[in-house]
Parts: C-alpha cells; structure tokens; sequence
C-alpha cells in the first residue's frame, strides 16, 4: 500500500533531476564554467547598442552612441585592468592616436578605488562613466576587461573580451570596416531604434 | 501494470512542467505558433493571451498531476491534453508542414512534420497509461513526499524558464547577424 505512493515519489524525483540535467547539457555553453561560454558575451556586429546618457566622475555628460564623434569605445572594466598592462597600453596608444574615437571606461558599479587606479595606470584622461550590474546585462557583458565599438548610428561595430594590445588593434581595425547590408538591424527595428533615440 | 500507471503520470506530469516553463519563457515566438491556429484577423493580444493560458494550463495540470497524484480526474484531463497535442500536430502537417511547433519553447526545433505526430500520439499512449486504474489509497503520497515532489516540479520549471529564454535570446542574436 506504502510502496506505490514512494514509488511515484522516486519516479517523480528521479524524472526532475533528468529533467533539469538535460536542460542544462542544452545550455552549457552559456555556462562561465565552460571553455566556450566567452563567446556569447556581448552583443552581434550591427546589433542596436544601448542608449544612455551618464555623468563621468569628472562631471562631464557622456552619451552612447556618442555624439560628435563617430566612434565610441566602451571598456567594460574597473581596477581589473591593472591585471592586463598590455590592454592599459593598447587604450592609451588608442587614446593618443585615434581622435575620432571616444574612449569611455563603463564600470560595473561605483568604486571609490577605480578612478585613483586608471589614474595610475595613466588613463586618467578617459571618462569614467558608474553603470550598473543591470546595464552590463544590456550589453550582455559578464567577463572583463571587455571592449565594444559602438558607431554614432548606435551599431556595434565590434566587440570582445580582451587581454592584449593587438586585440585592441585588430577590433579597431574591424570597427572601422562599414556594416554589410546584411549586418544592418531589419528596417522595421531600425525605425523603432532611431524613434527611441531621438526620444 | 500498476508501476506503468504511476511512472506514465509522473512522466506526463513533468513532460507538461518543462513544456509550459519553457513557453512562458518566450510568449511571443509561442504566440506566433498559436497563430497559425486561429483566424488571420484575430487581434495579436488575443492571440498572446491565448498563448500565455495555454502555457499557464500545462503548468497547472503538471503541478496539480505531480503534487496530487492519487486524484483521479486529473488523468483523463491530462489525456485529452495530449489528445489535443495530436489534433494540433496533425492540422500542422497537413496545413503548416515544416513550420516550427514551439511545443517545447525555444528548447526545441522541433517542426511540424510526420515525426511530430507520431510523438504526440506516443505522449497520448503514455497518458493513456496513467488512467489505468491505481486504488487512490495507494497513490496517498505524505506531506514530506508532496513537498518534494513539488519543489522538484518548481526547480523543473524554473530550468526549462531560464534555458528557453537563453536559447530564445541567442537564436535572436543570430538572427540579428
């Protein structure tokens, strides 16, 4: 009499369990644990970047898509970029050669130690814009030091996890590179984007 | 043939958990399969709305089969549950060959084809086997064995929530390539 009630409870756990592993051997890729997950960070070439207008601790108003220039660097990072000196390198010859761009470092969330630390990495001059943990999650961004390319029509031109100089250079180089056809949003999205950045 | 009864409700009960957490995860790709079901002039909302009850019934009936086994009715409700996924993937190989049945949210590709109609006939065999009869008092699961069935059910739909709605944000990240 006991044992049908258990049996169903035993069939009925057992089933979730499958269950639930099945869903996550479906999704392991998306896992930060796994050797792939990295790539899915981000968001796709030609892809509407975010729009948002933040103050920079310096006081001054920084918009994305940028405005006036016609590329926007945001670097998803914070004290981390001390880890990555030829990255620190690569934003600084960036930053001194490439006046057509606007470097913005994007920090997670306020920290009292970020700007002290970019000062001595010698990137004191780069806005420094206090985002939030809902904002990295827009763009789609979990691993740092990460860099996007955003164009003044709010396209993402390129954009990757970065570690070294020559990333920087070769994105920069593909940043510039113009958007196929078939990379640009579909005209209906592409309305309702440039809608809701003039509004 | 007791055993078959109770694993098939169990089975039925979790097959329903996965394939309504995983279309509420993404309504609107469900809705567009609704679609293809109902008049072309019925208004988007309507249809939406028709999408989210469906999802929201298999969520019920999965929750209610799992955590209330030794009641009866819910087998015979579950199987013309089943019978209705045979009637949608039979109307969608004949009229809508091909085109994607979201049965399971973005979990699954699965399309509506001849393969899909055999499925949904094999799930109707299975809830067919859940209303052989089992005595109600030996299906009396205790409280213990109700609640960890149900929170078994809720980490179930939880999952298929959070992995349709990865799967359905990267296919729209690829489409948008």
């Amino acid at each position: 009499m006991f044992l049908a009630s258990v049996f169903f409870v035993l069939v009925s756990a057992i089933l979730c369990v499958a269950a639930v592993g099945a869903m996550f051997a479906a999704t392991d890729a998306y896992y930060l644990s796994s050797s792939d997950a990295i790539a899915y960070d981000g968001l796709a070439r030609g892809s509407a970047s975010p729009v948002w207008s933040l103050t920079a601790i310096s006081g001054q108003l920084v918009h994305s898509p940028p405005q006036g220039l016609p590329f926007q660097l945001l670097v998803f990072a914070s004290h981390s970029l001390k880890s990555f000196p030829s990255v620190v390198d690569g934003l600084a010859l960036l930053s001194r050669t490439a006046p057509e761009l606007e470097i913005v470092v994007l920090m997670r969330g306020s920290s009292e130690i970020a700007a002290p630390v970019l000062r001595m990495l010698g990137l004191g001059d780069l806005a420094i814009v206090v985002g939030s943990s809902a904002l990295y999650g827009r763009y789609n961004v979990r691993v740092e030091p990460f860099v996007m390319f955003v164009d003044s029509e709010g396209l993402v031109r390129a954009n990757s996890l970065v570690n070294h100089a020559w990333q920087l250079e070769r994105l920069w180089q593909l940043a510039r590179l113009g958007l196929a056809p078939e990379e640009r949003p579909a005209p209906r999205l592409e309305r309702l984007r440039r809608h809701m950045i003039r509004a | 043939m007791m055993v078959l009864a109770v694993a098939a409700k169990s089975l039925i009960a979790v097959m329903l958990l996965v394939a309504g957490g995983a279309k509420l995860a993404d309504p609107a790709s469900f809705a567009a399969a609704v679609r293809l079901f109902v008049p072309l002039r019925s208004p988007w909302l309507a249809v939406r709305a028709a999408a989210v009850g469906i999802a929201a019934a298999e969520l019920a009936l999965g929750a209610a089969s799992l955590t209330l086994p030794s009641v009866g009715w819910l087998n015979p409700l579950a199987f013309s549950f089943t019978c209705g996924f045979i009637a949608v993937s039979s109307v969608g190989y004949v009229f809508h060959r091909g085109r994607s049945c979201r049965c399971f949210g973005a979990l699954s590709d699965r399309k509506f084809d001849a393969t899909s109609v055999i499925r949904s006939a094999a799930i109707a065999v299975v809830a067919g086997l859940s209303m052989l009869k089992v005595p109600p008092a030996l299906l009396a699961v205790t409280i213990p064995g109700r609640v960890l069935v149900l929170l078994g059910g809720v980490v179930v739909t939880v999952a298929a929530f959070t992995a349709a709605r990865a799967l359905a944000f990267d296919r729209r990240r690829g489409m948008e390539v």
